[in-house]
């Protein structure tokens, strides 16, 4: 489920990055466009990864609504941290999945 | 006018006039999500992990001293969250009796409301059908304000992730408002229009009446697919064993499946039937494929087929609401997104508040005035049932109605605290106050009073479902604690009037 979680916070990261004024806001200066797209992709990737995950662990029809609310709830984790915490934001998004892989291949999710 | 600005008008009291209502509906469902949790947290004999179960037979013969010539006698066996037999019957005629049994010993266990006082608190405000039709049309108006938030919120993806809380105050909780409201979006639709679906026979009864001349039973028999006998007038020879029938059914079934809820119709008459339904958490559809056999031979009479596919959709639909597939995962996240609708409420009235504060304008005190007679005022009573519920003696009689009466006065008196002009300036701060001594009060209190069940027995043995409800008592008195320190540390150095600062907190 962190695995889940994990994937979906990053790609809303990514696409949320994808955006200029967070862009700066947390890297300090605007994306370029090409950064602008590779930045959609991996949140397409993300998600999908995320989807994925989710659909194996739990079967298509449960694992689709656990999706769509660990989706829903890694948004709002993630504008609370932009909002009071931003420098935990980018860290998050790689300790999360890593986290949650480790916890995946260890068997213990 | 353009359809923007009409819809913002629409947004707004389509949303603020049933705010509070559909507060108590959120909040309520919220906790719903793990209302046996809470059953058996409320139960301190179900607290020690049980052992060899009473069998069904038991609980029949229980039944049949208690309630012989029952129209129908009902019982469900135990399961991995409800570590006890629930047992009932249906007098001729009369309301149906309910209790619940220790799972070993098969004592009645000392009355309480349980859990399900907030779940039917969530659907009917406890005021059976007028209440179903009064939270079918806040149900209604949620669809409204939501879909009308949809059309006047222009730059929704523009701000999907946008938050500043150092913002002015109408910035803030319109960044508030909106996040909450887009990122929830998907959940609050579902659950909004899965509520009004469960009932829908209830509220919409043109076809019923049309096709089934009004008899709404006999609609359900026909798209669930099930199966009756009609008593027959003679008594009732000796009945083959219940544990017999529900292996033969388990046999029948042949998916591993287990027993849910087991009926005995007209058990003192020689048409007596046993019905065994199958229960299903695996999947969201749970279509409880019953089993009927004759209660006197054991002859199988009847094999229920899967739903009717108009049916099919509708229990799916009533699955996905009631979160009773997919394990403690899917309720944890539903209680979550609950809350996170509560919070989305609770922004937008303060945004209402927030943009009128400058202006002035009637009715001000009154959303004050609710804000802190309900958003404070119903997890207070909430806290004080559970109160009740450890201090009342286990032998007292009408035990479960003190519970509700604990609930009722609290809130009572939260109501007239808000309507009176008392420490207006520090309401929200008092509330937050009482909230953390209330939630942080009930675990210790447990150690005296559930002493097998208290926080340290639970998490030594590993019981997570038990030590989940004291530990989020404790998060939340931890959280109301901080908040209460925050707004009094937030007001103290600003020398702004006492009238302004009673808002940033309510």
């Amino acid at each position: 489920m962190l695995l889940v979680f994990g994937l979906n916070y990053l790609a809303l990261l990514a696409c949320c990055l994808g955006m200029a004024r967070h862009h700066r806001a947390l890297l300090g200066q605007p994306p370029s466009p090409q950064r602008v797209a590779l930045l959609r992709g991996a949140a397409a990737l993300g998600g999908l990864c995320a989807l994925g995950v989710c659909i194996h662990q739990q079967g298509g029809e449960v694992g689709t609504v656990l999706w769509g609310c660990l989706l829903m709830l890694s948004g709002i984790l993630l504008v609370a941290l932009l909002a009071w915490r931003p420098r935990w934001a980018l860290p998050l998004a790689v300790g999360a999945p890593l986290a949650g892989g480790a916890i995946a291949l260890l068997g213990a999710s | 006018m353009s359809l923007r600005q009409s819809m913002a008008g629409l947004h707004t009291w389509a949303g603020l006039l049933v705010s509070w209502l559909l507060f108590t509906i959120l909040f309520a469902g919220s906790l719903a999500c793990f209302d046996k949790e809470l059953t058996r947290w409320m139960q301190p004999s179900l607290h020690p992990p049980a052992g060899q179960p009473l069998s069904a037979d038991q609980v029949r013969d229980w039944l049949h001293t208690r309630a012989p010539d029952a129209h129908a006698w009902w019982m469900r066996p135990p399961g991995p969250r409800e570590p006890w037999w629930r047992a009932g019957w249906e007098p001729d005629g009369g309301e149906f009796q309910a209790f619940q049994l220790h799972a070993v010993t098969g004592e009645p266990l000392p009355k309480s409301v349980g859990g399900d006082f907030f779940f039917t608190l969530h659907y009917d405000l406890h005021a059976g059908l007028n209440g179903m039709y009064v939270v079918a049309a806040a149900a209604i108006l949620m669809l409204v304000a939501l879909i009308s938030g949809v059309i006047i919120h222009r730059r929704i993806f523009q701000d999907f992730f946008t938050l500043r809380p150092q913002a002015t105050r109408q910035r803030a909780w319109l960044d508030a408002h909106n996040v909450l409201g887009v990122l929830g979006l998907p959940f609050h639709l579902l659950m909004a229009y899965t509520g009004l679906a469960i009932f829908v026979i209830t509220y919409m009864q043109a076809g019923i009446r049309v096709a089934y001349q009004g008899d709404a039973v006999r609609f359900d028999t026909e798209v669930q697919r099930s199966w009756e006998r009609e008593d027959i007038g003679q008594p009732a020879p000796p009945p083959v064993s219940l544990d017999g029938l529900i292996v033969q059914a388990q046999r029948t079934w042949g998916d591993g499946g287990t027993a849910g809820w087991i009926s005995v119709h007209h058990p003192a008459d020689a048409a007596a039937v046993v019905s065994i339904r199958r229960r299903d958490d695996s999947r969201i559809t749970d279509d409880q494929r019953t089993v009927s056999f004759d209660a006197a031979s054991g002859a199988l009479l009847h094999v229920q087929p899967p739903y009717d596919p108009g049916y099919r959709t509708f229990a799916w639909m009533t699955g996905l609401h009631m979160a009773q597939y997919g394990g403690q995962w899917v309720r944890g996240l539903y209680l979550l997104l609950g809350l996170a609708g509560c919070l989305m409420l609770v922004s937008g009235v303060q945004l209402w508040l927030a943009k009128r504060e400058a202006r002035g304008g009637l009715g001000l005190g009154l959303v004050r005035g609710l804000n802190a007679a309900v958003l404070g005022g119903l997890p207070l009573a909430s806290l004080a049932l559970l109160w009740a519920n450890r201090l009342l003696p286990s032998g007292l009689p009408g035990r479960e109605h003190w519970e509700v009466r604990a609930f009722l006065f609290t809130w009572t008196a939260s109501i007239v605290w808000a309507a009176l002009p008392l420490r207006r300036d520090r309401r929200t701060r008092d509330q937050l106050l009482l909230g953390a001594l209330l939630a942080l009060g009930l675990p210790l209190l447990s150690v005296v009073r559930a002493p097998q069940g208290h926080l340290g027995v639970s998490l030594a043995r590993g019981d997570w479902a038990l030590a989940g409800v004291d530990l989020v008592l404790l998060a939340t008195g931890a959280v109301c604690a901080l908040l209460s320190r925050r707004l009094g540390r937030v007001q103290a150095p600003a020398p702004t009037p006492p009238q302004r600062l009673a808002e940033e907190s309510a």
